[in-house]
Order: structure tokens, then sequence, then C-alpha cells
């Protein structure tokens, strides 16, 4: 033996200690995984909602967009969405979120930016309904002179906005639903 | 970083909603990767330093022709890292590492076996261990270069319910089948190239199970009679279990391979439970399950020795017997040598126990690293796993969560099916190691594995953000 007794003790005991220094590595990277950011955050976005899904909207997902004319103390305020406005048109000023209002994830939110929102079937839509009567490339939502339109992809089932199938790119109002398949959303303030 | 340069141009294709987010995707990718490269480099200096502990234990110096063996894994590990920063940049970054150091534990302690059996060159297991994990990494450099979304997989869904049957079955075809130590589950061609078909039957049972489950599963759960708290599924709507069960029956009775039919029976009921949350349809499962073994430990002799063995190993009638429990004794009596921190890499005398480089690897590794060290592989076990748990959990499509903690679990269970079996704590079973025992099929199988659970992870954090 060319090594001696002691240095493969010590060795030894330093071999498992690196391997327990991996382990705990491992564990403290977890510690501050973004998977788990990003899990927390959908979660806000989405349970927020769903117990009181027009009464507080939640405030704190929604991105500081452009929305400078929509302080937080207007959702508390806006009008119901019988009684709006109907020539109200959904600005970006004044939209903030699309509402899903029916489905199966009703009364989920999802906050409006200034870029356009494509809905679909297909996985690289922002929007993705998955039921059978949704196209693969849907419909769009588009800011057109800062107004929201919706505009109708050439789809199978076509869209439809407050009960009339579109035909051409139309501007939404605010609080007014938008159908497409077993799916229909407004946008809010 | 071969990638870093094209990173901003590949990023922004598809319409996302959030402005924020897209500019928060330009900085998470070479975090993430940056991070395995940093874990990784780890893991092969760990796994370099294992190899060269064992030389220094058994020979006594540091012989350079084999720290090659640790050179080479790095080399392909590094491969695939560097395919996963161009096609999955968003991966996990933790699978990796830990799969490569499970993977470089393997070989040096297979090696330290071949030292001691005086076998080197082709003839020694460390190196064919050695060449079957460049092939197994290679198969995993290609499942993420094909499968570029696993939803695809879905398309394939009795596709591949097909074709892990037909693996599974293979064994039994004449002339194809080989039986080595009892168990009917190898086909070789000629004297050489044996492998082991059922390794791969459990990735494609479980894209069968997941893409079944997701197109049944309101049938499953929904409709049935309500006896006492729990609803009990209708008779039709039981006819896949029944299949299953009968099917992992079939492969006790016609293969004699206990631990095989325990692993696909078991990964089906979890993903039965995940995909309905019917604690009837478990119990019901387990019974059955249960039934089956206890029936075919009454008949089958070789069932029966099994249980034998484990209840009354130390016996020494049992442990003189012909197939009785003197490997599982040996392997305690390895682990007991062991002690607290083991009798160091290359100074235990694990060659003492058949077959210590394969079934019986944590014992070997017990002995040489003692407790601190087994409690090690279990935790980087545990890790990957709840990796993959973690997967699923995050994923926002049905099949893609199914698929994730099914594909996990089995490596969770084979590891409890083989270690418990080495422990005593269940009758001990002929399965392998994932990752560190010797043998092609099954580093094939959980590499490929390895790599279907990068690819989930890549897509549920590339997923749009509201799915409905």
């Amino acid at each position: 033996m060319s090594v001696s007794e002691l240095t493969l003790l010590v060795l030894r005991l330093g071999f498992l200690l690196v391997l327990w220094l991996f382990i705990f590595g491992i564990v403290y990277a977890l510690r501050s995984d973004l998977f788990g950011q990003r899990a927390r955050k959908m979660q806000a976005d989405a349970a927020a909602p769903v117990g009181a899904p027009a009464a507080f909207p939640s405030a704190v997902t929604l991105p500081p967009a452009s929305s400078a004319s929509a302080p937080t103390e207007q959702f508390t305020a806006r009008p119901s969405p019988a009684n709006a406005a109907a020539d109200d048109k959904a600005t970006s000023q004044n939209a903030t979120r699309l509402v899903i209002t029916s489905g199966s994830k009703a009364g989920t939110e999802f906050p409006l930016t200034g870029d356009s929102v494509t809905i679909g079937r297909s996985g690289d839509s922002s929007l993705v309904i998955r039921d059978d009567y949704t196209s693969t490339h849907h419909a769009r939502l588009m800011l057109w002179h800062d107004k929201w339109m919706i505009q109708d992809l050439d789809s199978t089932n076509g869209t439809f906005l407050a009960g009339n199938r579109l035909t051409v790119p139309t501007p939404v109002p605010l609080n007014t639903t938008v159908k497409i398949g077993a799916t229909s959303f407004e946008l809010r303030r | 970083m071969p990638a870093s340069s094209n990173r901003s141009t590949t990023t922004d294709a598809p319409e996302r909603p959030l402005g924020t987010g897209r500019v928060r995707r330009l900085h998470l990718p070479q975090k993430l990767r940056n991070l395995e490269l940093f874990l990784l480099l780890l893991a092969c200096g760990i796994n370099a330093a294992t190899v060269v502990l064992v030389q220094l234990g058994a020979l006594g110096r540091i012989d350079t022709t084999l720290v090659l063996l640790g050179a080479g894994l790095s080399v392909l590990v590094l491969a695939l890292h560097v395919v996963l920063r161009v096609v999955a940049r968003e991966a996990d970054p933790f699978i990796l590492p830990i799969a490569t150091l499970l993977n470089g534990l393997g070989i040096a302690m297979i090696y330290r076996i071949d030292l001691a059996n005086e076998e080197y060159g082709w003839a020694s297991a460390s190196v064919r261990q050695t060449a079957w994990s460049a092939l197994a990494i290679g198969c995993a450099i290609a499942v993420i270069l094909i499968i570029r979304n696993h939803r695809v997989l879905f398309r394939y869904t009795y596709v591949a319910g097909f074709v892990g049957v037909a693996l599974l079955l293979l064994p039994l075809v004449p002339g194809l089948g080989r039986e080595v130590s009892g168990a009917r589950v190898w086909i070789g061609v000629g004297s050489f190239a044996t492998f082991q078909p059922g390794e791969i039957a459990k990735i494609a049972l479980a894209v069968f199970f997941a893409g079944y489950l997701v197109r049944n599963r309101d049938s499953l759960s929904m409709v049935g009679k309500k006896i006492l708290w729990m609803r009990f599924p209708r008779l039709r709507d039981l006819g896949p279990i029944l299949v299953v069960w009968a099917l992992s029956m079939s492969v006790i009775i016609f293969q004699r391979d206990l631990g095989t039919a325990l692993l696909y029976f078991g990964l089906f009921l979890v993903m039965l439970y995940l995909a309905t949350g019917r604690l009837s349809w478990v119990l019901l499962g387990m019974s059955l399950f249960l039934g089956g073994a206890l029936i075919a430990s009454q008949t089958l002799d070789y069932v029966n020795g099994r249980f034998q063995n484990w209840l009354d190993a130390l016996n020494p009638d049992v442990y003189g017997a012909d197939g009785g429990s003197y490997q599982l004794v040996q392997g305690l009596f390895g682990l007991a040598k062991g002690g607290l921190i083991g009798t160091g890499l290359g100074q235990g005398r694990p060659e003492i126990t058949p077959v210590p480089q394969s079934d019986y690897i944590i014992a070997s590794l017990g002995e040489e690293l003692g407790l601190a060290g087994i409690f090690a592989i279990l935790a980087l076990y545990l890790l990957l796993v709840a990796r993959g748990f973690r997967i699923g959990f995050a994923g926002n499509d049905d099949f893609g969560k199914l698929l994730g903690v099914g594909l996990s679990f089995v490596i969770a269970l084979q590891c409890f099916i083989v270690i418990g079996g080495v422990t005593r704590v269940i009758p001990l079973t002929g399965l392998t190691t994932p990752f560190l025992a010797a043998g092609g099929s099954s580093l094939i199988a959980n590499w490929i594995i390895v790599a279907v659970l990068l690819r989930l992870s890549d897509t549920v954090r590339n997923q749009p953000r509201l799915v409905v």
C-alpha cells in the first residue's frame, strides 16, 4: 500500500461530505427555484377571481400596464354588466382584463396589455380553448386605433359578439359577451 | 456557451399576452442552464473522485486508463447539456445532474467489483456499462430532439399501449426469449446482445395509461354504485383494470417475474388514482393484486420460495438451500459490515455476494459507503422523483401531468421494490436499481425517462398562460 490508512480515511470522509454537499446544493437551489415562483403566480391569478368573480378583481396580479386611468378604486364602483353603457367601447385605457364568464374555467381572468391576444386551440395561442367547437386559430383580439377589436380568423363555428356572428373585425364594447365555442368572455375595466 | 448568441432571436416566436413575461423569459434560460452546468460539473467531479477512490482503495495507486470511464460519461452528459441549451432551454436544471451522479456512482461500483473479480477490457461489466451509458444518453438526446412537444405522444396512445404489451410478451417468443436465472424476461439474438424489453415497455405503458385515462376518466370517476362512503365503478368501466391485472398476473406466471408485474400494476393504479381521485379504485386494485400474489405464492413454488427467503432468511436450512436466502443474507452482512460510514471505496468485500453489480449494487454501495452513503443515494432518488412530481404538478394539460407523475413514480416504485427487497422490507424480486445497476436495457429506459421529463418541464414552462 502506497497510500496510508489515514489518507484513505480522510478521503473517505471527504467523499461522503462532498456527496452530501451536492445534495444540499440541489436542495438550496430548489428553494429559490423559478418553477415555484411561476406556479404561485398562476395560482394567484386563478384563485382570486374564482372565489369572487366580480366583486374583488385581483388588483394585485394586474400588470402595471398602460392603464394609467384605471386606479383600483374604480373596480368596486364599477357599474354592473347589465346596466353598462353598451356603446362604451373597450380601449387600451379602460379595459384591463379579459374575464371568462362561462365554460369550464369561468371566473378566470386574463390581464390585457397592449399586445394582441390570439385565441384558438393551438398551443401557441395566448388564450388556449380546448373544446370541440374551437378552431386551431379561432379569433384575435387586437388594438386598432387604441380600440380593442375582435376579428374572427375564418373559424368553423364562428365567434359571437353579443349573440351576433362576426363577419368583419368589430370593436368590442366593455362588459359585452364574446362567445367562442362553449366559452364566453368579456372585456372589463 | 454555444447557444447564447442566438438566444434573443429565437425567444419571441409566438405572441404572448404579457410583455413582462416575455422579458422574464429572456433572462431565465441562462440562469437555469448555468445552474445545470454547475451542478453537472460537480457531479462529474464526484464521479471522477469515486473512480479514483476505488483505485486507491483496491489497487493502492491511481490507474489512468480507467479514469477514462468517468471522462467518457462526462463528455456525453455535457453533450446532452449543450443539446438542452439549444432545444429545451427552460428544462428542469436538476434532473440531469442527479441522473449523471447516480450513473457515475454505479459505474464506479461496478468497476470496483470488476477489480475484485480481475476482469478487464470488454469482459468487464464496467466498460460495458459505460458503453451502454453512451448508448442510453444518445437515446435521450434523440428523444429530446425528436419529441419537441410531449402532446405528440397523446396521438399515439393506443399505439404505445400495443407496443408496450408486445414488448412485454416478446421474451415469450420461442427462439428469441432468453431465460436468465429463472426469469424469462430477456431477448437475445445469437449469444450476445441480450436485452430486457420490459424496461422499455414501462415507458410505452405509461404513455398509454396517461392517454387512456385522460380520454376515459369521466366515465371512470363519475358513475357507479355507492357502497358505504365510496363510489365503486361499473363493471364495464372495470374492464381496463381487469385487463391490466390479468396481464401482470400472466407476467408472473409465464415469465416468473414478480417485480415487473408489481411495477406495471402499481404504475397503473397510481395513474388511475391521479386521474380520477377515487380511493375505491386503489383499494380495489390493491386487493386484486394482493389476492393474486397470495394465490401465486401458494401455487407457484418460485413465488413461494421468495416468500420463504424473506420471512425466514436467517434460518440455516433456508440459508443453505439451493436458491435459498444465501444471497440476501450476504447482502445484509455486507450492509452490516459497512456500518455508519462504510468500509471505504475499494476496501470492502462486496464481491462475496452473488451478482453484486446488478441486483445487489445497493448492498455493495452500502458496504463501502455505509449508511451515510446509502442515504445520500436515496436522497438523490427522492430529489429526482420530487422533480418529476413537481413537473406534473405545474403542468397545465392533464396528459402531461399524468405522464410526468407516472414516469417519475415508476422510478420511485422500482427503487422501492429493489432496495426494499435487498434490505428485506419486502420479498426480493429481480428488478434493476435505476441508473446504478449494471444492465443496458434499464439504463436506456431510465435515460429516456429523463429525456421525457426534461422535455415535459420545458413545455410546462413555455406553456400559454391560460388554457381553457
